[in-house]
């Protein structure tokens, strides 16, 4: 678009909003949100920046064929961490500590499994957009 | 009656109801996709009303832990966040197909599909 | 005449799906038969177990991750949908 007041607030405000998404996903085990709130938030900064830049202005490991790899490889690694559980009953993965409740680095699986979730839903909605879009 | 006194169950009922109409009263496709979105979300609010108790707050332990009885039920809450992302992609599918019949046949219009062939 | 026996329709469903309603147990009662110990158990165990504060979050990605991985499954297939239709499979 060539609109002036569109491309400078844009320019300006797109940090923020993936900052307020990071720190939904990051805190899923303290305050509510989680993975798919926060990979919501971070996919609508990606369109917006999509619409009002074109399409050379997103990374391109979100384009086509890398999201889909990125996307793969980030469900091979959730399935690799829980997935034991098909073995039998009596296997017991090593797991992070537990730790204090209420600090950053606590809660065992849960915070890397957070991120995991992240990834995958702003990928994969950012994804769906681009393929409405003709252009 | 008792039908008052829990509303959002019979809130939920009628709202499904104005969505099965605009499904089915509509000539155009995209209003019958917006009709079964209403629908969907009908339902998840139906579900989600079951799990309240009154008088206690929010399942998210502040500053210490109250005990068993200061907590509402988090087992309805988990359950609709899947059915939630199940909803959206079942609408993103249904708008794919829409583009591709438009680029078919020409028109959006269900009436003048169906003369068409 | 087609809109009158939609309209029809859609006010039997409704009024078969209010009676059928109102025998349902009172809203916000804490004697209500949904809540049985598996809900106490969830609440009472949740940060001695796995050391989160949000009790939602312990039971999607702790108790149970496998629906999780599903749900993750299903969006991904989603969009993969959305490719094939739209672009034509090679």
């Amino acid at each position: 678009m060539h609109d002036l007041i569109l491309k400078n607030i844009v320019k300006f405000i797109t940090p923020c909003i993936q900052l307020f998404g990071l720190y939904i996903i990051l805190y899923g085990h303290i305050s509510p949100g989680g993975g798919f709130s926060g990979g919501t938030i971070i996919a609508s900064s990606l369109i917006l920046k999509h619409i009002t830049f074109g399409q050379s202005s997103i990374p391109s490991i979100f384009r086509k064929d890398s999201a889909l790899k990125l996307i793969g490889f980030a469900l091979i690694l959730y399935s690799l961490m829980k997935g034991y559980s098909f073995l039998g009953s009596q296997f017991h993965f090593p797991h992070p500590p537990t730790g204090v409740p209420g600090n950053l680095f606590s809660g065992g699986f849960i915070l890397p499994l957070n991120i995991i979730i992240g990834t995958i839903v702003s990928a994969t909605i950012y994804n769906i957009f681009t393929l409405f879009v003709n252009e | 009656m008792a039908l008052f006194h829990n509303y959002y169950d019979s809130a939920s009922i009628v709202l499904f109801g104005i969505g099965l109409a605009t499904l089915m009263l509509n000539k155009n496709l995209i209003k019958k996709i917006i009709g079964m979105n209403i629908m969907d979300t009908s339902v998840f609010l139906f579900l989600v009303s079951k799990g309240y108790i009154a008088g206690r707050n929010a399942p998210i332990i502040t500053d210490k832990y109250e005990g068993i009885n200061a907590y509402v039920n988090p087992i309805p809450s988990a359950l609709i966040l899947t059915g939630i992302v199940v909803a959206v992609s079942v609408t993103a599918f249904l708008l794919a197909l829409t583009i591709k019949m438009h680029e078919i046949y020409g028109t959006v219009d269900l009436e003048e599909i169906l003369k068409m062939k | 005449m087609k809109n009158l026996v939609c309209i029809i329709i859609t006010v039997l469903i409704i009024g078969v799906l209010l009676i059928a309603a109102s025998e349902l147990p009172e809203f916000g009662n804490p004697d209500n038969p949904e809540l049985n110990s598996l809900s106490k158990g969830y609440i009472a165990n949740a940060m001695i177990d796995t050391g989160a504060k949000n009790i939602v979050s312990a039971v999607i990605l702790d108790y149970r991750a496998l629906d999780t991985l599903i749900e993750a499954t299903v969006l991904f297939s989603g969009a993969i949908a959305v490719m094939a239709v739209l672009k034509g499979i090679e």
